[in-house]
């Protein structure tokens, strides 16, 4: 209680109403509901899931809400679920098929901004026999069964601007190939570049760079942008590619912001295990919420995950591209805000 | 003072590249692999220009302890707007292009905020509000009762507001610099 009452008065959040966004509201149950058809019509099992869980999946960069179920003398720590992933993939074992999930996703340490929300909605979606480049394709066509009457959207979704992550830091940050996948030649470019380069990983400079320079230039030369082949070390749970140094993940752009991503998943469980307990570790040392971990995931994933590529794409990110607007708050007719 | 890029506000002075910045606008940013990053856009208080950069959010950045000093706008050129302190006399000049759009709202011998660094001006902190005479209105139509109306009016500094279509030549108003929004009558 105490905490609960001291971060009251360090956020003091608020709800706030804001009538005038219904009409901006209205578009994201458009789109919520043109989502849902394009889904039944290509056979894509609509799957609704639980938000709290007595386990979860280690994930080092991930903060996550701990709560408590209490009955009697009888308590149990629930957490909820940052992604579905953890539900998903289970089903994808038992031979569900093609499915999908719409619905939230609660991220903690993620405060609100035009981007940002600890509590969200999250589309994803998984398809079987299909690799990353092939769900470019499908989801082309998802964005092209969006159609929203809007006079002021500057975007066509007839085709994606491509660019390997090699090509786009070579082009934007001239870092060309050899020195991004080089992590020694790599720092040495960050650094005549002026990043700080104390204290830091290979990921968090790549995302820094990334974000400083190649984001801002994405998906704004009337088509939306998709980047593909991230290196080895940003594969997240993506199969790697042969080159032996990138991933088959992709992630795509519209407006200089990251809308979705997808990848090729890893259907090794020994690497996924190896994960598992390498993120666990991290979590342990940047004293982050000591979860459940959710160990029969792994089990499950022994038993067997089909080839299946699966994709993740943010709703309120993806309406605000339909709606014209900059930021997640003016989509929604109540906003916590802080 | 040091601080965690993440906490990180609009309005805070930092010193990034060599440069005194002025934070534009700061956001939270979380690419989902990779540390949380604080994406910032930073004027450059020498060029007037803007750069966007995306801080790691643990990491230091030293924000600067600056002063603000009460002074009086006196007058502008091509380039500059001028203020005085009133208590030592002493001159300041600011390029406009630093201060931006909102300075054409600034009355000459009004009082002001300036935002001072060892002792060089850095910009005007905004007034939350300034009050202005309207000096050039056209007529109302009469009998236009569409509710929210407006027509665009000149103040005495010469720039444009849009305004309700009952407010007329000769009243002040009062208006938000910064967004340059009508607030209402005084």
């Amino acid at each position: 209680m105490k905490q609960y009452i001291f971060l009251m008065y360090n956020f003091n959040m608020k709800i706030q109403t804001t009538i005038k966004n219904l009409n901006n509201y209205k578009i994201y149950l458009q789109v919520e509901r043109t989502v849902h058809e394009f889904m039944n019509k290509n056979n894509y099992l609509k799957v609704d899931l639980p938000v709290l869980s007595p386990a979860l999946i280690p994930e080092s960069y991930l903060e996550i809400f701990e709560t408590k179920f209490n009955y009697l003398d009888k308590k149990e720590k629930l957490y909820l679920t940052p992604s579905p992933e953890i539900f998903l993939k289970r089903l994808l074992v038992t031979g569900v098929g093609n499915c999908y999930y719409l619905g939230r996703a609660y991220r903690n340490s993620e405060p609100n901004s035009d981007w940002h929300s600890p509590e969200f909605t999250m589309l994803e979606f998984y398809k079987l026999g299909i690799d990353y480049l092939e769900m470019a394709d499908e989801v082309l066509k998802l964005l092209q069964y969006i159609k929203i009457e809007n006079k002021k959207l500057k975007i066509s979704f007839k085709k994606w601007e491509k660019m390997s992550v090699a090509q786009a830091f070579l082009k934007f940050t001239k870092i060309n190939e050899e020195e991004l996948f080089d992590e020694k030649l790599f720092f040495n470019k960050a650094k005549e570049k002026g990043y700080n380069i104390e204290k830091t990983t290979y990921e968090d400079l790549f995302s820094q760079i990334l974000a400083t320079e190649i984001e801002p230039k994405l998906g704004i030369s009337g088509y939306p942008t998709l980047l593909y082949n991230y290196p080895k070390q940003m594969a997240s749970l993506a199969k790697l590619n042969e080159d032996g140094r990138t991933a088959q993940r992709c992630e795509f752009y519209i407006n200089g912001l990251e809308i979705g991503g997808f990848c090729t998943e890893l259907n090794d469980y020994n690497e996924q295990e190896k994960r598992f307990i390498s993120e666990s570790e991290k979590r342990k040392k940047n004293k982050m919420i000591d979860h459940t971990i959710d160990k029969s995931f792994i089990k499950a994933l022994k038993y067997g995950l089909p080839f299946c590529t699966g994709a993740g794409i943010g709703f309120e990110r993806l309406v605000m591209i339909f709606a014209n607007v900059t930021s997640i708050d003016k989509l929604k007719l109540i906003n916590i805000i802080d | 003072m040091r601080i965690n890029a993440g906490n990180l506000k609009k309005g805070e002075f930092v010193t990034f590249q060599g440069a005194i910045c002025q934070v534009q606008k700061a956001d939270f940013y979380s690419p989902g692999k990779g540390s949380a990053l604080m994406k910032a856009r930073l004027k450059n208080l020498i060029t007037a220009k803007n750069v966007e950069y995306a801080y790691k959010s643990n990491e230091q950045v030293e924000v600067l302890d600056v002063t603000s000093v009460d002074m009086q706008y006196i007058y502008k050129d091509q380039e500059n707007l001028y203020f005085m302190d009133e208590r030592t006399f002493n001159q300041s000049a600011l390029p406009i292009s630093v201060v931006g759009d909102i300075s054409r709202f600034f009355k000459e011998g009004e009082k002001m905020f300036v935002y001072m660094y060892n002792d060089k001006p850095l910009t005007i902190r905004p007034p939350m509000s300034v009050r202005l005479k309207i000096v050039e209105a056209d007529d109302a139509a009469k009998g236009d009762t569409v509710s929210g109306a407006k027509k665009p009016v000149k103040v005495e500094t010469g720039a444009t507001v849009m305004v309700p279509i009952f407010v007329k030549v000769g009243e002040t108003i009062s208006i938000n610099p910064e967004t340059g929004e009508y607030t209402g009558r005084v």
